[in-house]
């Protein structure tokens, strides 16, 4: 595979050049409309699941499609490198179906699932906290999610800064930051009794020195993380996720591809989303060598739940079940970090776990919200959904979307919701745990709770 | 039966770029008051845009072009005012840009909303350093700075933007705002933002209250 990308650097250099407002306003818009037209792809307001095998792979054939006629475009060039339908079908062919993360008693092999399929989707909780310079409490609150009964591994949130070290991006205090961000996720599996656990990828590893950087150190390695090559902003890269994609292959690390459309920007609906991620995958598979692939979509809006999100998500994931079979991962969060008491978030979060598990997911990133407990709830509630259908989850997300929440109180203090000497929750979070879980029990979910 | 205001603000409204710049040449010419042009055709149809918009049946890029074909239509209302009523409020420049990463679709819906409000905008595009904005401020003589801030190592290199304009003793000469997804009011307040923007519109208020 390693040929296809070196065409690939070929072609920024060679092929048909443009500037980057026409092709952001003409091509790329006109292109993707008329192939979801002509494949006649339709989203369904009403429907927050896309369960149609021949319009999954309508989606699939114009995501091949796009590349072959529009391509990426090259930020460094302005030109476009296209693809030949013989260079995808090889890129799909020869790709690897599993994946194994972690090591030892936490390794774990991400094995293709569908719909129905009771093997669970791996649930990787955020650890740490967002915005935050205090080292000490970020690892406590990574020990908090490290040790959850359904934690499949751990997923560092930036940090917002090393304690009172100013943050200067681009000289060894970004790199500083990357490194304590892995250090203190490290050290949570360590205390919660799983050294093997999957650490994710270095997330505030903004350039491709960053994230060398983190793999030298040893902190993170080719055994317990992965490595972000993937393509920028509808249909566009740069020379550094060529360097990156490289560096992983050199290093034998796993990449991460990762494709995150956001709607109702330069994208119509959900059903240009699905066609854009197919698009970011295939490509992405074919300069990086990768098969682990995050598809997550958002709105412009700033919302990432609704029948909109999920039908994007469930789309994308079926296509690619159908026609590439890769793992194949989505968000499972609201990513509201209010929501430690907000009804609405933890629904929201319990229907990003049943997307996934009916729409033959492998696995879940930052799955759970800005408590252990709501991680909890999670994993619960993605084990518990694993054996839907297509039909049940949808009727099931359709029932949990309608249930009446009370007012959420807003964003609460986390030592109101936890004891930092036991890291365990305090009765204010735990009635909220036990509220939701009595919901989603009465509405069918059977599974034991860790309370 | 000739062309409406009407007419217009529904070419305005479905992006018709060619389309709305000979409406308005033409309602213009048949005597139309050039407020009414403004206002009832080419603002009014913006405003319909931006309704759809908030409803998920329009797009960011439909906003652009919407932009685009105002910015088509406004010179000629502007031309046709009697000498001394236009542009009372033209002149107010606004310079934008992305801190540090590539994003851009927060900006481009900013710096379309502000230019449709009537700003002159100077984007100046993404990943963005601290020096970049205040060059391009001095360089325009600009009125307000907006900043877009779309992950986290930009939110630092935000605070450094405000203490490079204190040490070069302009903080004063620019009121200057952000937004962006990884922002929020509380640490842009701590920052030392002017404003901090939940959503691209509203830079649009925040820009109108800082600048008068």
């Amino acid at each position: 595979m390693g040929k296809i990308m070196w065409d690939m650097i070929e072609r920024t250099t060679t092929g048909p050049i443009m500037s980057e407002d026409d092709f952001e306003n003409e091509l790329f818009p006109t292109v993707i409309a008329e192939l979801v037209a002509k494949h006649k792809i339709e989203f369904d307001p009403n429907e927050p699941i896309m369960s149609d095998p021949d319009m999954a792979d309508a989606i699939f054939k114009a995501g091949m499609e796009l590349l072959m006629e529009v391509g990426l475009y090259c930020k460094d060039t302005k030109r476009l490198v296209k693809f030949t339908e013989s260079e995808l079908w090889e890129v799909i062919r020869t790709r690897r179906h599993t994946v194994t993360l972690g090591t030892g008693r936490e390794a774990i092999t991400l094995d293709p699932r569908t719909a129905g399929d009771p093997r669970h989707p791996f649930t990787w909780f955020p650890a740490g906290a967002y915005n935050s310079t205090d080292v000490s409490r970020y690892t406590e609150l990574a020990k908090m999610v490290a040790q959850e009964p359904t934690c499949d591994g751990l997923i560092g949130l930036p940090l917002m800064g090393v304690g009172d070290k100013k943050l200067v991006t681009g000289t060894p205090a970004q790199a500083l930051k990357v490194l304590v961000e892995g250090q203190a996720i490290k050290e949570a599996a360590l205390w919660a009794g799983r050294p093997g656990f999957f650490l994710g990828f270095p997330m505030s590893a903004t350039t491709p020195l960053d994230l060398m950087h983190a793999f030298e150190s040893g902190i993170y390695t080719k055994d317990n993380a992965v490595m972000s090559v993937q393509v920028l902003q509808d249909l566009r890269i740069n020379y550094d996720r060529f360097n990156q994609a490289f560096f992983a292959q050199q290093a034998g690390i796993e990449p991460w591809m990762s494709s995150s459309p956001t709607l109702y920007a330069y994208l119509a609906g959900p059903e240009q989303a699905a066609v854009e991620i197919i698009a970011h995958t295939l490509a992405m598979m074919a300069f990086s060598d990768g098969s682990l692939t995050q598809a997550m979509s958002c709105s412009v809006h700033g919302t990432y739940q609704g029948n909109d999100i999920t039908w994007t998500n469930s789309a994308a994931s079926l296509a690619a079940e159908r026609n590439i079979q890769v793992p194949w991962i989505s968000f499972g969060s609201t990513a509201d970090p209010a929501g430690a008491l907000s009804d609405d978030t933890w629904i929201g979060t319990a229907i990003a776990c049943i997307t996934a598990c009916v729409s033959g997911m492998e696995a879940l990133w930052i799955c759970g919200g800005s408590t252990a407990l709501e991680c909890r709830m999670a994993g619960e509630v993605t084990r518990a959904a694993a054996p839907l259908s297509a039909a049940e989850g949808t009727d099931l997300i359709k029932r949990l979307s309608k249930i009446e929440k009370d007012p959420s109180p807003g964003l609460v203090p986390m030592e109101d919701l936890y004891d930092f000497k036991n890291f365990q929750p305090k009765e204010l979070a735990m009635n909220q745990y036990k509220k939701m879980a009595k919901i989603f029990k009465e509405e069918g979910l059977s599974y034991p709770t860790w309370e | 039966m000739g062309n409406t205001v009407f007419d217009l603000k529904e070419a305005v409204s479905w992006v018709k770029k060619e389309e709305a710049e000979a409406l308005t040449k033409e309602l213009l010419a048949d005597g139309i008051a050039p407020m009414i042009v403004l206002e009832q055709g080419v603002m009014a149809g913006l405003s319909e845009l931006g309704d759809r918009f908030e409803a998920k049946k329009a797009i960011v890029l439909d906003l652009v072009k919407g932009g685009v074909t105002a910015k088509t239509c406004i010179p000629l209302i502007q031309a046709a005012f009697p000498e001394g009523e236009a542009g009372a409020d033209a002149g107010k420049k606004v310079v934008l840009g992305t801190m540090l990463s590539q994003h851009n679709i927060g900006k481009n819906l900013v710096s379309t909303l502000l230019s449709i409000s009537g700003y002159e905008v100077f984007d100046i595009g993404e990943k963005r350093e601290p020096w970049d904005f205040y060059e391009k401020a001095e360089e325009v003589g600009a009125d307000l700075i907006a900043v877009s801030v779309v992950f986290g190592p930009a939110m630092q290199k935000f605070g450094d933007l405000i203490e490079l304009l204190k040490e070069l003793k302009v903080r004063e000469k620019y009121p200057v705002i952000v937004g962006g997804a990884v922002t929020h009011e509380k640490w842009a307040s701590e920052m030392g933002a002017d404003g901090w923007g939940k959503q691209a519109k509203d830079a649009v208020s925040l820009t109108e209250e800082l600048t008068l």
